[in-house]
């Protein structure tokens, strides 16, 4: 393709949406890298979601998003992994993990049975997610952790070249947030596919980020993760008020005290 | 056409040498329920995980004014109903995808107007509620070659439906933004899917009426989830218990003379007090 450096994955020129009258983004300049993680950044109701959305072709927009492809990773479309935030689901639905692959990736309808090769890939990607033992249980009533691995997993199955994963540490205690970040750094080393990732929790994203694009409905910055988490930044973002301290955790955890709710 | 009716009679005759299934009467409702029960228990397994039993109860209703409109304009009532049935689903559909309303709100006043338009109508034709009273409460007894020829086509229609568009429907039931992301076309999926339930709807008020119509979409369908903990066995289940309250529904009416169409809706309200049974002596995972 032309007009593509080597390395980008996914080139974001003048990007605008809007709903109802209303731009909920507009103008943004941004670059996905092969193999990188970038993290989004940035208050509620910045138009994070919708970003990704826009990615996925899921809101209409104005601007341009082209992907690009080095040679060496063959041709046609790029496959787009998505992690939805959450996922209400009903508890009691008669749906178990198993089906919930099949019901996306077999055309023989679920009422017949999965097929075997549904059945291989959902064991596989559950596996590579490390929750193999979740296969035959109900869909509903997974907790927040196990969820989040089996959408994580589903992702997986179509070896994506992009992955988008929003809050994927939402409504997951502490500890399984730093598993699941310890896990996800390796998985996208192993699997190579460059990362997209909101997240509100800023000791992820410098811990585990490339490079990170700030957002609040325009382009605030975006660069490398030691260079955009200032203070100067945070402050466009969130309002003066914010800083991003470290608490006394043994871990130096930190956290983004938004105060006041800008 | 008569001849394969004829054909299938005498299948009956031989499958079941009993008094209750010896009038033509009776074959034709013991078809009739065959035919509708479990094509209208497959479409309530996703109806349900739609929650949308309260759209079936309203597409029910509408079959009210549908019956109206045909006896006033004088052309057969049984077709009226199906296709103002079928217009009612795709206008509730197109108005809840563009409005901020919930379903339920939506599907409220469409209820309401359709069937204040049904009563407006018979007030003024004096006469009408005799007509009205077999659709109603529904007569089994009372189904025509026509419409059983009709219900065997529908259920064909249903089975292929499923066979392709299952997978799709559910997904859409489990989350729609989700099933968007994985390239279900929300508005075609949802719009044929209203599409089936009205016919399948409008088909099975000849066997259970207006009121009861709703029970043989969810009262299958409710008894699965209790029994059933995957997608494939809850569908089997609840085909399973239309077949078995559809029969023995019919037995039963025969030799206790009452309603058909009633007594099969008792016989599936049956079978989910024995799934809630089971349910509740399950040991809990």
């Amino acid at each position: 393709m032309k007009g593509c450096e080597h390395l980008h994955t996914l080139e974001i020129r003048n990007l605008t949406v809007r709903k109802g009258g209303v731009e909920i983004l507009s103008g943004i300049d941004a670059d996905l890298r092969c193999g990188e993680v970038t993290a989004l950044v940035g208050p509620n109701g910045a138009g994070k979601t919708t970003l990704l959305l826009a990615i996925l072709g899921q809101v209409p927009y104005t601007g341009e998003i082209r992907f690009c492809r080095a040679a060496e990773h063959g041709e046609g479309a790029p496959r787009i992994g998505y992690v939805p935030q959450r996922l209400p689901l009903d508890p009691d639905a008669p749906i178990t993990v198993l089906d919930f692959f099949a019901l996306s990736a077999q055309r023989r309808p679920v009422f017949l049975g999965a097929s075997r090769r549904t059945r291989e890939a959902a064991r596989e990607s559950l596996e590579r997610a490390g929750v193999p033992h979740l296969l035959h249980n109900p869909l509903g009533r997974l907790s927040g952790g196990e969820l989040q691995r089996v959408l994580f997993a589903l992702a997986l199955r179509d070896s994506p070249d992009i992955l988008l994963l929003d809050e994927p540490v939402s409504g997951v205690d502490v500890a399984g947030e730093e598993l699941f970040c310890d896990f996800l750094s390796k998985v996208q080393r192993d699997c190579r596919f460059s990362l997209l990732l909101v997240s509100h929790d800023l000791s992820v994203v410098a811990r585990h980020a490339d490079r990170v694009i700030c957002l609040n409905r325009r382009l605030v910055c975006s660069g490398a993760t030691t260079e955009v988490l200032t203070s100067e930044n945070l402050a466009a973002m969130y309002g003066p008020d914010a800083h991003l301290f470290r608490h006394a955790h043994a871990d130096g955890r930190g956290h983004l005290h938004d105060d006041g709710e800008k | 056409m008569e001849s394969i009716l004829s054909g299938v009679f005498a299948l009956v005759d031989r499958l079941l040498p009993f008094a209750f299934a010896e009038p033509a009467f009776m074959k034709r409702a013991l078809l009739a329920l065959l035919l509708t029960a479990p094509a209208a228990a497959a479409l309530g397994v996703p109806l349900v995980q739609h929650r949308m039993a309260f759209f079936s109860d309203a597409i029910g209703h509408s079959a009210f004014t549908g019956v109206a409109l045909g006896i006033l304009l004088g052309v057969s009532p049984s077709w009226t109903m199906v296709a103002f049935g079928v217009l009612v689903a795709v206008a509730i559909t197109l108005v809840k995808g563009r409005t901020e309303l919930s379903s339920d709100t939506v599907i409220g006043v469409f209820f309401s107007t359709v069937v204040a338009l049904g009563i407006a109508i018979i007030s003024r034709e004096k006469g009408l509620t005799r007509n009205l009273q077999a659709f109603l409460y529904g007569d089994p007894l009372a189904v025509t070659d026509a419409e059983l020829l009709w219900m065997a086509a529908l259920f064909l229609l249903v089975a292929a439906y499923l066979a392709l568009l299952y997978n799709r429907i559910l997904l859409l039931g489990i989350h729609e933004g989700f099933a968007r992301t994985k390239g279900v076309r929300v508005p075609a999926v949802e719009i044929s899917f209203a599409l089936v339930v009205a016919l399948v709807v409008t088909a099975a008020i000849h066997a259970v009426g207006i009121l009861l119509v709703t029970a043989l979409l969810v009262i299958p369908a409710a008894a699965a989830r209790n029994v059933a903990r995957d997608a494939a066995s809850a569908l089997w289940v609840s085909v399973g218990v239309a077949v078995l309250s559809g029969f023995a529904g019919i037995v039963a009416s025969w030799y206790l003379d009452t309603a058909t169409g009633a007594t099969v809706v008792l016989a599936a309200a049956a079978c989910f007090a024995a799934s809630a049974l089971y349910r509740a002596a399950r040991p809990t995972r």
